[in-house]
C-alpha cells in the first residue's frame, strides 16, 4: 500500500511538469504581452507629453533598443520558450514565483495577501454544507419515499439548476437595494473603514458582507453532497448487518445512527482530502458579481491583462493542491475503510 | 475550473446491467419506465415541444410580416429570402419595409390592403428606439407590448430570450454530442488497451484537464471572435474528460468478462469486440450522465456571456442580458427574466437526468422498517 501511494506521488512530478508546461508555452505564444502592453504604455505616455506641448501628431514613439531588450531579459523573452521554462522552473524551485508585471510586487506576496478572503468563505461554505447535507441526506433515507423526501428532493435539484453566481446576481437585486429590498451590501468583503469599527460593529459589518456570497458559493454543493449522503446510507439500510442487526432486537435509532451510519459516511469522508484546497477556494464569477477580491478574481483579472507571473503562480498552487487532494482522498478512503487495496 | 458539471444521482449503479427475462428488449423497457417517472416525463415532454417549437421561432416572434396583401397581391416577407423594401408597399422610407407601421397605415387608408403580423411582432436583434410606444431612454420596464421590457440597446428581452433559448439547447447539444464523441472514445481506447496504453495516456488526461478552461477560451478569444461552432468545439475540447473515466472504467469491468473472453477465443477483431461487444454493455453510466453535461454546457455558455467571451454580439444571449442588469441592479427585468429561463431550462434537464438514471439503473432498496 505504502508502495503504491509513493508511486501516485511519483506520478505527480511529470503531470505537473506537463500541466506547467503547456500554459507557459501558451503564455509565449499569444499576443497582447507584457512587451506588448509596455510599449503601448509607453507610447501613451510620450503622446501625452508630447500632446502637452501641441504635437498630437507624433504618434510612434522608437523605444530605445536596449529598453526593449531589458524588458525582454526580465521576462525572458528574450530565449526560446523551452529555454525560458527551464528558467521559470529553476526559479520556482527556490520558490521564486516571479513578480507581477501589473501590481509590480512578488507573486507569492499578492496570492498570500488573499488567502484570508478564500479561506473564510472557503471553509464557512464547506462546514455549512455538511452540517446541512449530511443531516439531511440521513433524515431522507429514513424518509424515503414520504412527502418531505420528495419535497426536499425538488428543492435539492432546484439549487443544483442554478448556478451560484446568478445565484448571487438575483439576490443582489433582490437584497441589494436596486429595485426591492435593501437588506444587504451590494458585495465588497468589508466596509470602508472596518478597521476603525468596534468589535461588535466589526462581526456585524462582516456577517453583512457574508450572507449572500456564502450562498451564492455553497449552492452548488449541496445537491451533491445531500444525495450522496442520502443513496450511500440507503445503500446500507438494504445490507445483511442491518438484517442482522434488527433481528437482534436492537432499536430502529440504534441500528440505523450506529451501525448504518458509519458505513455510510466512507464516500462522504473521502471528500475531506479535497479540503486542502479551501485556501484557494473562490469562483471567478461569485467574486466577479460581488467585487470580492478573492483568488479567483485575481485569476481572472491577471488572465484577461495577461499577468502571467500572476496566471502560472496560481495555476502552480492549484496544481499542487488538486494533485494532492485526490492523493489524500484516496488515502483517507483506505484509512476508513480497511476493505479497500489499492494495487 | 472544470467544464461539466458535477453528477448527482438518485439511485446508485447496479454492479451488472438488468437480466433479461422477457423478449421484450433492455431499451424498450427502460423507456416504459421512464415513462411511469412523472416529474421526469413531463419535462421531458415540455423540453422537447419547446425545442420543437423554437425551430418556427421566425414566424411567432420576428418584426417581418407573415403576410401582406397590397394592391391585389400577396407577400410572404418572413417566409421569403427577398427582403421587400418600404417603397414596395408605398412606405415613404428608405431600407426595409417597417410592417408594424404599414399595419396601422393600410387599417387607415383603408384601401383593402392588409398586413398579418406574427404573434410577437419584434426581432430580438431590433432596436426599438424610434418605437413610439417606448418612452425614455433604454432599457425599458416590461410592459403589454414588451412582456420583458427592452435591454439597453432597446431591444426587445423577451424576443432575446426565445431565440436565446435555442442557441442555449443547440449549443448544449452541440458541446454534449462532441465531448461525448471524444470522451467515449479516448476511454474505450485507455479501457481497453490498459497496460503503458493506460499509464501515458490517464497521465496525458491528468495534464489536459489541468489546464485552465478559462484561460484557453479568453486567448482565443482575443485572437479570433469566436463562432458559435468553434465555440462549441472549444468547450467540448474541455469537457470530454469526466466522460472518458466512465468509459474507461466500464471497459476496464467489461473486458475481464467471460463473454470478451469467448469474442477473443473466436478470433474477433480488436474492433469488433470494442464496437459490438463491449459499448453496447458499457453505455448505461454515460447515458444516464448526458443530461447533466447538458446542464454543465449551458451554465458555462451562459458563463461565459456574462464575462463577454461566449458568442459574438448581436447574438441573443441570456449570459448577456444578465451583464447589463448586474451592472445596473435597478433593471431587476434584465437579471430575472434571462436567469428564470436559465432555471427552468436547466431544473428540466435535471428532473429529465433524474428520471433517465432511474429507468436505466432500476434498484429498489429493500427496507426492513
Amino acid at each position: 500500500m505504502t508502495a503504491y501511494f509513493i508511486r501516485r506521488l511519483l506520478l505527480l512530478v511529470p503531470t505537473f511538469l506537463g500541466i506547467t508546461f503547456v500554459v507557459f508555452t501558451i503564455t509565449r505564444f499569444v499576443p497582447g504581452g507584457p512587451i506588448e502592453q509596455m510599449i503601448v504604455q509607453t507610447q501613451m505616455a510620450a503622446s501625452e507629453a508630447g500632446g502637452g506641448v501641441g504635437s498630437g501628431l507624433e504618434t510612434s514613439v522608437e523605444i530605445p533598443a536596449e529598453v526593449l531588450a531589458a524588458l525582454e531579459r526580465q521576462y525572458h523573452f528574450d530565449k526560446p520558450f523551452y529555454e525560458a521554462y527551464a528558467l521559470w522552473l529553476g526559479d520556482l524551485v527556490t520558490l521564486d514565483l516571479g513578480k507581477s508585471f501589473k501590481f509590480n510586487q512578488p507573486v507569492l506576496d499578492i496570492i498570500v495577501a488573499r488567502f484570508p478572503v478564500s479561506i473564510y468563505f472557503g471553509l464557512i461554505g464547506f462546514l455549512l454544507a455538511y452540517s446541512i447535507c449530511v443531516p439531511l441526506g440521513i433524515y431522507k433515507a429514513i424518509k424515503h419515499g414520504s412527502a418531505f423526501d420528495f419535497a426536499s428532493s425538488a428543492l435539492v435539484f432546484m439549487g443544483y439548476s442554478v448556478p451560484g453566481w446568478a445565484l448571487g446576481a438575483v439576490l443582489l437585486v433582490l437584497l441589494g437595494g436596486g429595485s426591492f429590498w435593501d437588506v444587504f451590501p451590494l458585495g465588497g468583503f468589508r466596509s470602508e473603514g472596518w478597521e476603525q469599527m468596534s468589535l461588535m460593529g466589526k462581526i456585524a459589518d462582516q456577517v453583512h458582507h457574508t450572507v449572500l456570497p456564502v450562498v451564492a458559493y455553497s449552492i452548488g454543493s449541496f445537491a451533491t453532497l445531500t444525495v450522496l449522503m442520502k443513496n450511500s446510507l440507503m445503500e446500507n439500510l438494504g445490507q445483511d448487518y442491518v438484517r442482522t442487526a434488527f433481528a437482534k432486537g436492537l432499536s430502529e435509532r440504534r441500528v440505523i445512527l450506529v451501525h448504518a451510519l458509519r458505513n455510510s459516511l466512507i464516500p462522504i469522508c473521502t471528500g475531506l482530502g479535497h479540503a486542502i484546497g479551501l485556501v484557494m477556494a473562490g469562483s471567478y464569477l461569485v467574486e466577479l458579481v460581488f467585487n470580492i477580491d478573492g483568488i479567483g478574481y485575481l485569476g481572472y483579472t491577471s488572465i484577461v491583462e495577461r499577468d502571467y507571473a500572476v496566471v502560472m503562480g496560481i495555476l502552480v498552487i492549484n496544481t499542487v493542491l488538486v494533485l494532492v487532494g485526490n492523493i489524500l482522498s484516496d488515502v483517507l478512503y483506505v484509512l476508513v475503510d480497511p476493505r479497500i487495496r489499492f494495487s | 475550473m472544470s467544464v461539466a458539471a458535477p453528477e448527482i444521482q438518485e439511485t446508485p449503479r447496479s454492479p451488472d446491467p438488468a437480466p433479461r427475462e422477457k423478449p421484450v428488449s433492455i431499451l424498450r423497457k427502460r423507456w416504459r419506465k421512464f415513462r411511469t417517472l412523472k416529474r421526469g416525463w413531463y419535462s421531458f415532454l415540455l423540453l422537447t415541444g419547446a425545442f420543437l417549437l423554437s425551430f418556427l421561432n421566425p414566424l411567432l416572434i420576428n418584426d417581418k410580416a407573415l403576410v401582406v396583401h397590397y394592391q391585389g397581391e400577396t407577400y410572404f416577407p418572413a417566409l421569403s429570402s427577398t427582403t421587400y423594401q418600404g417603397r414596395d408597399f408605398g412606405q415613404r422610407t428608405i431600407g426595409e419595409a417597417r410592417y408594424r407601421q404599414l399595419k396601422e397605415d393600410f387599417a387607415k387608408a383603408g384601401e383593402g390592403n392588409w398586413v398579418i403580423l406574427p404573434p410577437y411582432p419584434y426581432h430580438p436583434n431590433e432596436s426599438l428606439l424610434t418605437d413610439p410606444g417606448l418612452e425614455g431612454p433604454p432599457p425599458h420596464p416590461p410592459s403589454a407590448a414588451h412582456w420583458m421590457g427592452t435591454d439597453d440597446r432597446a431591444r426587445d428581452v423577451f424576443a432575446r430570450l426565445v431565440y436565446g433559448f435555442r442557441i442555449s439547447m443547440m449549443f448544449g447539444l452541440g458541446v454534449v454530442g462532441v465531448s461525448y464523441l471524444i470522451g467515449m472514445s479516448v476511454g474505450a481506447v485507455l479501457g481497453y488497451f490498459g497496460g503503458r496504453i493506460d499509464i501515458l495516456g490517464q497521465r496525458l488526461v491528468e495534464i489536459w484537464s489541468g489546464i485552465p478552461f478559462l484561460y484557453t477560451v479568453i486567448i482565443i478569444s482575443s485572437i479570433v471572435r469566436p463562432s458559435p461552432r468553434v465555440l462549441v468545439l472549444v468547450l467540448a475540447l474541455f469537457s470530454w474528460v469526466g466522460i472518458s473515466y466512465y468509459m474507461r472504467g466500464e471497459f476496464y469491468r467489461e473486458k475481464s468478462k467471460d463473454y470478451v473472453a469467448a469474442a477473443i477465443a473466436q478470433g474477433d477483431s480488436h474492433a469488433s469486440i470494442i464496437f459490438r461487444h463491449i459499448l453496447p454493455n458499457s453505455l448505461t453510466p454515460v447515458i444516464s450522465f448526458a443530461p447533466f453535461a447538458m446542464v454543465g454546457a449551458i451554465t458555462a455558455l451562459v458563463s461565459l456571456d456574462f464575462l463577454g467571451f461566449g458568442v459574438a454580439p448581436p447574438t441573443p444571449s441570456w449570459g448577456e442580458l444578465v451583464k447589463q442588469g448586474h451592472n445596473n441592479i435597478y433593471e431587476w427585468h434584465l437579471v430575472f427574466f434571462p436567469l428564470g429561463a436559465l432555471f427552468c431550462t436547466l431544473l428540466m434537464v435535471v428532473f429529465i437526468g433524474e428520471a433517465v438514471r432511474e429507468a436505466f439503473d432500476p434498484k429498489t432498496h429493500s427496507r426492513l422498517r
